[in-house]
This record gives structure tokens, C-alpha cells and sequence, in this order.
């Protein structure tokens, strides 16, 4: 390294404005590279989760095949085709109903199918469909119809042998269950079926790869037949991400808050760089140098020797993106664009210019002799307050996305950045007022914050909005993460088992209690279609529009009967059921597109007499829940009578598994199914969401502890002169060191109590939106205090060093 | 006037490290102050005047040499043990006044009499305020006052607390005529009432004649 090129990159470091300036750079350059990149990753997961429920990024569907012509506007674009309808499959002694899907090559288009070799075997996962001439199936017929792989199985008129067992289909549709048995396999199998014909009720699905143009589309909604509809991803609702959404906005929220404080921070710390180097400007353009040779000398340097601090610090971000793709298993290549690279790129330069460039302009434009005069106004103008309040903007653009989402916190954050410190005024002018009347300590204290308050209350609003972000994102991170465990215990049901009958209730307790399973409450079911509403056929009291009300409606339902209200369900209106027959529960999205209210009456078929009954109330149903939820549940009593059978859910340890099949070989009518690996993957995420609030937190506390120092830096000149002073008249270290002690617990203090405040307030709506009603009051409410305390630790370590400069070099700068 | 030496300075020698060695800044300073009297240091820019101040008021250590205040060693006691030895007994005036700004001019005036635990802090303020014509002042904060009202609050806070030393580095410096006038009248005014003793250093030669001995301090060695 050359000498000039070595001095240029070493030198800014010996000035402690320029070690915090470089460090919040870089603590903001590492925060947006992770949330730009981890953005992307998520946005593309949800995207191609989205695509993996529908089938496809667009999905043609209809009850015909597609039309030729269609197909031909289609060309151009890789598709898969799907046929699902329902057969009943009969054997010797018994007849089936199954939901079969028939797939063509090139299925799936989106995510894997997962399969195995036999009932208990091993699973693998595999990008392909059944292919001509096998079928594939699920578990439950497996148990139901006594069958094995290699088995033969016959579906209409065509016999097919099982070649394997079908675990999970990417495209299973929302809910972890289904309540009919499975059937995979060709489409050119079909015709030999002989199953569908005109007038056969079943869906023909054309996935599509990628979304068309919108010309291709538009002309493709020109062509469509009033049974057929265009299905989009953007379309797709995805509630099971709900709670990761939620938590991934407050991750959002908290990065913009760190990329804010660490602006304040650089802020701060570039006027003071640039306040140090006035006299060397003024030199400057006394010796002739042009403002352009100034705006060079001063900003390559910075620049250049800011580069590394950079670079290594979105390599960090970005290895750390790498690590969490490492760890959840995500084997695509990485989802960031050129935008997202671009911006992750100019994000902390942006930063650095909107804060540097507006004030090296205004100590341009100062003459120079006014400068070396002491005479020069350097502070920040309209156009440094301006960038400075647009940096952030510009920065929460690119780190949202999309910006409609956060827009109401951003607004939030903004109001209170505005109204905090004019809130937080009134504070100061009394404690000055109090001040007065304390002991010289206390009051010496008191007076460095209330003496400065143009840097302390941006300071104070910056800490209390950090403690209170901080405090909220933990709340409302560890509020979903305990609703989630709360869901998801350690010992949360991991089998489900259907169809067992009353005679099968004695051996199955007895299996479970020698295997240790743990088993759930039990559910009568009753397998059932609605069919009329206040004496109306039910299709004519469902407008098309109802898809929701038209899927459930053409299967058969489990219908249940219970005297308690299931945990994971919230009563919306009406009563809970009472104990006489005749009462239905409905649950609240289905009452909706059914367009259902309290007091309709319904008639339900089932293979015995038809169930009428009278809706009482309407539920909320919590469906992420790894629990039994139901449409229709009805009081008890109401279901005497009918053919019953049972489904109960139990927790099994690991290792058991093989046990089942000794389970199965007793009762083989029972249908099991297991959803450990589906609880596997919850568990998973909600471990990584703990961890990433805990980063979050700690992220947030090194912004804010960098704000404090950057703020400690500006008003050094001063503290060290006063603290020069005081040991000039006498005072002792110790009496000093108390004055700062107190200063530092002042502001932390101060800072902590209005965090908490604001926590509270707003923990009223946030309990009312995330939590049902319920305020998540918890042991973290206690964070603000902690990391005020962590404040305080900093602030006094920082300004003790500045106790142990000579007096009297103190004061002869002074 | 009591003829006791209230501060002697014996053998003084004052070194920094520097590109080329050891850089000697004052070299064997000898000098006893007695009590009442007022001693002026005078010297151009860069003889050490400051540097000899900060020595005298146990600002800084000698590199050899001692202080002795009241006869009792004062350089050799470590830092805490110097303030509150300096707080007991001495004042200081400063070119540049050094009020503490987020302090009322009463309250500073307060801060050494307070610093000493004095419970009529509050009524001495007032009342030395009073004296240097500035009862009218007494809540205004340092930036709200011009420099020759500074350095009236400086003067009161030095002679408030009664001290046996007031050490005065360039009070007039930062003061045009009219007002470095009207100062160092207030200074000698109220010297000579309180019989304090003066170690006053300047490079204003009529201000240093207003002294009962003047001291002149060139290369680092003073000479009467």
C-alpha cells in the first residue's frame, strides 16, 4: 500500500467521531443487506408457496377440459394438467368413497411429492406424478380397504396395481388433513376408467409454470365458459403464514428503526467530522482550492477509508443470509434481483451522502475568513434537515418493499419521531424547574440534560423509541411464539386417528397407555352434507360466488357433537351450545359464505335419519392449530341415533412408530395419520423466529448505544471543560464521576419510563389485533429497564474516559 | 500585611516528551508568594506562564521539584487530595471566564462555596453578585451575559469563597480596554479588601505594575 493512499485510510480512525460514524454504518449496512436479502428470500418462498398450494403461478380451471383454442394461447408456457374428482371404490366387502387426482407429466410444477415405499417406510421426496399404468395412495385407503403396496386396485373399470403411498402433494390445498382417502394417477389412464364423461362433476385444472402477459390474459378471460375461472398466486390466500407475516413485519419495523437510530448516529457524527475539519476548509479556499477540490478532498478520504468498514459489513449480512438458507434447508439459487443487489449496495452510501454532502456544502459556502474567525454558522441548514429526514424515507422504501404494508407504522414512527419531543419538552422545563432546588450534584446532572435540549430530546425520543420497539417487536414476537407453543407443545398430538369404533375405544386406550401415548379428548363423527337452509335446497341458497361454501359443500363433512367450546375456537355471537339437542355451531367463514345467521335452520343427510337443527352461534376457528376443528358442531344429543365412529388425536414419543403397525394389524379399519413431520417444520420456525427477535434486540440496543455515544461526542467539548472546571474548584473525582452517574440515570431513566408507558398504551390495540382481547402483559415488559440499565453502563463508561484528561490541557482549549 | 509564605515553589522542572527528546518547558522555578501579596508572572507568548500556573495550582505535576501551600506539600498529594486542598484555599480567574454553562450566574457563583459544603451558599452568591453590580443577573445563564459580565461572575465566584490564593491567568485577555479596565479594578479592589494573595500572569505590562512584584518568565526560567 502506498504511503499517501495508507495514510488516507488510517488516518479518519484516530478521530473517535469517525470510529462511531463508521460503526453505525456498518451496523446499518449490515442490517438492511439482511433484511433486503432475507426479503427476497421470503417474498420468493411465499410466492412459490403460493404457487405450490394452487398448483401453479396461474391455474386455468373449469368443469370441462380447456378448450383447444385456449390450450393454444397457452402454448408457449410449460403446464401440467390435473382432473380431481370423487369415485367410490368397491371392494369385496367394502365400498369407498375416494378423492382421486389424476396428473399428467411435468406434475408437479411447483414443490415435491412426498411418497414412500410402504405403510411405514421411510419417506422420500420426489418431482414427479404416478406414471401411466400406476396408481398411488394415501394412507387412509391403504387402512381402510386392508391393502398393500403391490396390491391391486380398481378405479372404474380399469385395474391398477399401487405402487406406492402417497404422504403429501405440494398442491394438497389448505388444511393439514383431508377426510377422504387418496388416489394419484395418470391422465391417460383416465379414459380407460371410463369414469368421466359428459354430465361426470369434476374439476379440470391446466397449471401453468409462469404467470402469461397480460395480453395472453386478457385474451385468454375473452375465451372463458361460465364454469371456467383463471386462479392467480397473487390470488392465493396463505393463512398459515399469518403469524411468520406478522412477526416479519415487526422484524421490518425493528431494521428501520436500527437503519434510523444508526442515521442519528451518523448524523451526529459526520457534522462533528466535518465541524473539525472547517479550519481545514477554510485554509483551503484561502490558498484558492475551488468547492469542487474541497467537496473531493473531503469526501474521497471519507469514502475510501469508510469502504471496507462496508464492504465487510454487508458480507456479513450477507453470510449470515447465507447461514440462515443453510439452516432452514432452502437449496434454491438466492432470490435477490439486481434492485435488491443494487440497493443493498447504495443503501449505507445514501446514508452517508443525505447526512455529509448538505453540510460540506454549507461549510463551503461559509467565507472562509468567517470561519477562521469563529465567526462561521455551521449549523445543519433546511437542505441537511431535509436530506435527513429523506435518507430514511428513501431507505424504508427499499427495505419494505412494499411500502403499503408498513405504511401505517412508518406513519406511526414518524408522528411520534415529530411528537415525542414536544411531548417529552415539558418534562425537561420542570425537571430545570426542580433543579433549582436540589443539592449541586443532582443539579449539575439535572442541567446537562436540561440545558441541551436540542440534543437531548432527539436523543431521549430516539431511546424511547428504541426501548419501546425493541419491547414491543420481543412482545409481540414472544406473544406468537408462546400462542405457537401453546399450539405446538413439546408433547402436541402427532397422530390423528379416524374411524375408530365404540367397541375399538377399550383397545386403544389400553395400546396407548402401554406405549405412553398420550391421547386427546375423543369426537363423535358423523359423516354428513348440508343440504337445506330454512327449507331451501342449499344450492339455491349459495350463490356461485361462495367457492369456499361450493368446495365444502360438495363433500361430505365431519360433523361432530360436543358440550365444550375446543380451545383452539373463540365464540363470535350467540351462546355455546346447551346441553339438549338441536343446536349448531357454525364456524365464522363458512356462516359467511353461506350467508348464515343466528336462528337459520339446517338440515343435514347422513346415512340415517337427516339431522335439523338451529344455528345458536358462530365461531371463530383457529385452523393453524395442530387440534380437531370442525364446520358444524352440534349439542350434545343431537347425533343419537346415526353411525358413529370416533377421532381422537394422541402424542406419541419417537421411536414408537413401529409400533403403529402392530396398532393397525388389531384394528386395521382405523385410519391413521401422522403429522409429525408437519410439526417438525413448525417447531422449526418457531425456534428461528425466537432467535431472530433476540438478534433484533440486540441489534437495536447497539444502534441505540451508538446514538448515545455519537450524542456523548457532540457535547464532549463541553463536559470536558465543565468537568476540567469543577476539578479546578475543588471538586474530587468521585463527585464527578456521581454527576455523571446521574446524568446517565436520568436519561436511561427517563428513556425506560416512557418506553414502558408507551408499551402500555400500545399494547391496547396490539392486544386487540394479534392477541384476541388479551393484553400479553409478561416479564419482558421489564426489557425497557434492562437494556436502560445497559445505556446507563455505556454513557458512564464513555465519559469516563473523558475524567482523565488533564485539567488544565482542558481548559487552555477551552 | 502578614509577611508568611503562603506558596513556595522550589527546584520546578518541567519536561514533555517530543519528536526530538525530552522538551523542557520550565527549568528550576523558584518563587515564594506571601500572603497578601500580589505577584505578577509576566512573559511572551510560549514562555511557559500557563504552564507554571497550572504547576503553582496543582493543576499539572511537576516532572522535579515542589509545591509546598501553606507550608504543606501540595504537588506530591495525588489528584482528589490537590482539589480539595485547592478548593480549601484557593480561587481562579481565567482569560476565557470558564462559567459552567448550564448554570446561572448565581449558581456558579454557588459552586465552590456548595463544593464545600457551605449551607449559606445561596445568601453569599446573592450577595457577592451584589458587590461586582450584578444583582440584577442573578438567573441569567452565562450565554445570556457579555463577556465583562462573565467575568464579574468570575470574580465573585473566586472571591466568594474567601480564598487565602485567587490565581488569575490573563482575566483582562478576552476583554476590550473599557471593560479589562473595569475588571482589573473590580480584581485589585477586591484583593486588597479580602487581603488575598494574587498570582496573577500576564503579558500586559500595566497590568502587572499594578503588583507589588513582578516576575518575568523567559525560555522557561523566570527572573526578577
Amino acid at each position: 500500500m502506498t504511503e499517501p493512499l495508507r495514510v488516507m485510510l488510517l488516518r479518519p480512525w484516530r478521530d473517535p467521531a469517525f470510529r462511531v460514524l463508521a460503526l453505525a454504518l456498518a451496523v446499518a449496512a449490515f442490517s438492511i443487506a439482511t433484511v433486503l436479502l432475507l426479503r427476497a428470500e421470503l417474498d420468493a418462498r411465499f410466492q412459490q408457496r403460493s404457487a405450490e398450494v394452487l398448483g401453479g403461478e396461474t391455474v386455468l380451471e373449469g368443469s370441462r377440459p380447456a378448450e383447444p383454442a385456449q390450450l393454444q394461447l397457452l402454448a408457449d408456457i410449460p403446464a401440467a394438467r390435473v382432473m380431481n374428482f370423487a369415485t367410490v371404490v368397491v371392494e369385496p366387502e367394502q365400498v369407498l368413497l375416494v378423492s382421486a387426482k389424476a396428473v399428467s407429466d411435468g406434475w408437479p410444477l411447483f414443490g415435491q411429492v412426498t411418497t414412500a415405499a410402504g405403510r411405514f417406510e421411510d419417506t422420500e421426496a420426489g418431482h414427479r406424478g404416478p406414471a401411466p399404468g400406476e396408481l398411488w395412495v394415501g394412507d387412509q385407503l391403504l387402512d381402510r380397504l386392508a391393502k398393500r403396496v403391490g396390491d391391486s386396485l380398481t378405479i372404474g373399470s380399469l385395474t391398477l396395481p399401487i405402487t406406492r403411498v402417497v404422504k403429501q402433494e405440494p398442491d394438497q390445498g389448505t388444511g393439514f388433513y383431508s377426510m377422504n382417502p387418496r388416489v394419484l394417477m395418470h391422465v391417460d389412464d383416465i379414459p380407460a376408467t371410463g369414469i368421466i364423461g359428459p354430465g361426470t362433476r369434476y374439476r379440470d385444472e391446466w397449471l401453468l409454470k409462469s404467470r402469461p402477459d397480460d395480453e395472453t390474459l386478457a385474451a385468454l378471460k375473452e375465451t372463458l365458459r361460465p364454469d371456467q375461472e383463471i386462479e392467480d398466486v397473487t390470488d392465493a390466500a396463505l393463512s398459515t403464514l399469518g403469524p411468520l407475516k406478522q412477526l416479519t413485519l415487526w422484524v421490518a419495523l425493528a431494521i428501520l428503526l436500527v437503519t434510523l437510530l444508526c442515521g442519528a448516529a451518523v448524523y451526529l457524527t459526520s457534522g462533528l467530522r466535518v465541524r473539525r475539519r472547517a479550519r481545514l476548509v477554510a485554509l483551503l479556499r484561502t490558498f484558492g482550492a475551488t468547492r469542487q477540490q474541497v467537496y473531493r478532498r473531503l469526501l474521497v478520504s471519507e469514502v475510501l477509508a469508510l469502504a471496507p468498514v462496508l464492504v465487510l459489513a454487508t458480507g456479513a449480512g450477507i453470510a449470515l443470509l447465507l447461514w440462515v438458507r443453510q439452516q432452514v434447508g432452502w437449496d434454491q439459487p438466492l432470490a435477490a434481483g439486481l434492485r435488491d443487489w443494487l440497493a443493498l449496495a447504495l443503501a449505507p452510501l445514501l446514508l452517508l451522502m443525505a447526512y455529509v454532502l448538505p453540510r460540506i456544502r454549507a461549510l463551503v459556502q461559509v467565507p472562509a475568513m468567517a470561519v477562521l474567525r469563529d465567526e462561521g454558522n455551521q449549523q445543519p441548514g433546511g437542505l441537511a434537515l431535509a436530506a435527513a429526514l429523506a435518507a430514511p424515507l428513501l431507505i424504508a422504501m427499499l427495505l419494505t418493499g412494499s411500502l403499503s404494508e408498513l405504511v401505517w407504522l412508518l406513519a406511526l414512527l414518524v408522528a411520534l419521531a415529530v411528537l415525542l419531543p414536544l411531548l417529552l419538552w415539558p418534562l425537561l422545563v420542570s425537571l430545570e424547574k426542580a433543579s433549582h432546588h436540589t443539592a449541586v450534584v443532582p443539579r449539575l446532572a439535572l442541567r446537562r440534560l436540561t440545558r441541551r435540549p436540542m440534543l437531548v430530546l432527539p436523543l431521549l425520543a430516539a431511546l424511547l423509541l428504541s426501548l419501546s420497539v425493541m419491547t414491543l417487536s420481543m412482545l409481540a414476537g414472544q406473544g406468537l411464539l408462546e400462542q405457537w407453543r401453546e399450539k405446538l407443545p413439546a408433547e402436541a398430538p402427532n397422530y390423528f386417528a379416524f374411524n375408530v369404533f365404540d367397541a375399538d375405544l377399550p383397545a386403544l386406550a389400553d395400546w396407548q397407555s402401554q406405549h405412553g401415548a398420550r391421547s386427546e379428548p375423543l369426537y363423535p363423527i358423523v359423516r354428513g352434507r348440508l343440504t337445506l337452509i330454512n327449507g331451501e335446497p342449499v344450492r339455491e341458497a349459495v350463490t356461485k360466488e361462495s367457492d369456499r361454501a361450493q368446495r365444502n359443500l360438495n363433500r361430505d363433512l365431519a360433523l361432530t357433537e360436543s358440550a365444550e367450546l375446543p380451545d383452539s375456537n373463540r365464540l363470535l355471537s350467540g351462546a355455546w351450545l346447551r346441553a339438549a339437542p338441536g343446536e349448531v355451531s357454525v364456524e365464522s367463514e363458512l356462516a359467511e359464505a353461506l350467508q348464515l345467521q343466528l336462528g337459520d335452520t339446517l338440515q343435514f343427510i347422513t346415512s340415517q335419519d337427516p339431522v335439523n337443527v338451529t344455528v345458536t352461534s358462530i365461531r371463530e376457528v383457529d385452523w393453524e392449530s395442530f387440534a380437531p376443528n370442525f364446520y358444524f358442531m352440534f349439542s350434545p344429543g343431537t347425533l343419537d341415533g346415526q353411525d358413529v365412529t370416533w377421532l381422537t388425536s394422541f402424542w406419541l414419543p419417537a421411536g414408537h412408530g413401529s409400533r403403529l403397525a402392530e396398532l393397525m394389524s388389531t384394528m386395521p379399519h382405523i385410519t391413521l395419520l401422522d403429522v409429525n413431520a408437519l410439526l417438525d417444520k413448525a417447531q422449526g420456525i418457531v425456534e428461528q423466529a425466537s432467535d431472530a427477535t433476540a438478534a433484533l434486540a440486540v441489534l437495536l440496543v447497539i444502534a441505540a448505544v451508538l446514538v448515545l455515544l455519537a450524542a456523548l461526542l457532540a457535547s464532549q467539548q463541553q463536559r470536558a471543560s465543565d468537568q476540567a472546571l469543577l476539578r479546578t474548584l475543588g471538586a474530587s473525582d468521585q463527585l464527578i464521576a456521581r454527576v455523571d452517574r446521574l446524568e446517565f440515570l436520568w436519561l436511561a431513566g427517563l428513556a425506560a419510563g416512557a418506553a414502558l408507558l408507551v408499551c402500555l398504551a400500545a399494547l391496547a390495540p396490539l392486544a386487540e389485533a394479534l392477541f384476541d382481547g388479551h393484553w400479553p402483559l409478561s416479564p419482558w415488559l421489564a426489557l425497557p429497564l434492562a437494556v436502560a440499565a445497559l445505556i446507563w453502563l455505556a454513557g458512564v463508561q464513555a465519559s469516563r474516559r473523558l475524567r482523565h484528561r488533564p485539567a488544565l490541557d482542558t481548559l487552555r482549549q477551552g | 500585611m502578614n509577611s508568611s509564605p503562603i506558596l513556595v515553589a522550589s527546584h520546578l522542572h518541567r519536561s514533555v516528551p517530543g519528536p526530538d527528546g525530552q522538551l523542557t518547558l520550565l527549568e528550576d522555578i523558584n518563587l515564594q508568594v506571601n500572603a497578601g501579596e500580589a505577584v505578577a508572572i509576566i512573559g511572551p507568548s510560549g514562555s511557559g506562564k500557563s504552564t507554571l500556573l497550572g504547576l503553582l495550582a496543582g493543576l499539572d505535576a511537576p516532572t522535579r521539584g515542589a509545591v509546598l501551600l501553606d507550608g504543606q506539600p501540595f504537588s506530591e498529594l495525588d489528584e482528589d487530595a490537590r482539589a480539595r486542598r485547592r478548593g480549601e484555599r484557593c480561587a481562579f480567574v481565567f482569560q476565557s471566564f470558564h462559567l459552567v454553562t448550564d448554570l446561572t450566574a448565581e449558581e456558579n457563583v454557588m459552586l465552590p462555596l456548595e463544593l464545600r459544603g457551605d449551607p449559606a451558599a445561596r445568601e453569599k452568591a446573592r450577595q457577592w453578585l451584589e458587590r461586582v453590580g450584578l444583582a440584577h443577573r442573578l438567573q441569567h445563564f452565562p450565554a445570556q451575559l457579555s463577556g465583562g459580565e462573565q467575568q464579574r461572575v468570575a470574580l465573585a465566584r473566586a472571591f466568594a469563597v474567601t480564598p487565602a490564593l485567587l490565581f488569575a491567568d490573563e482575566p483582562t485577555g478576552s476583554l476590550d480596554h473599557a471593560n479589562g479596565k473595569r475588571i482589573s479594578d473590580l480584581l485589585f479592589s477586591l484583593n486588597g479588601e479580602a487581603g488575598t494573595a494574587l498570582v496573577l500572569v500576564t503579558h500586559d505590562d500595566s497590568l502587572a505594575a499594578r503588583c507589588q512584584r513582578q516576575l518575568r518568565l523567559e525560555s522557561g526560567q523566570l527572573h526578577d
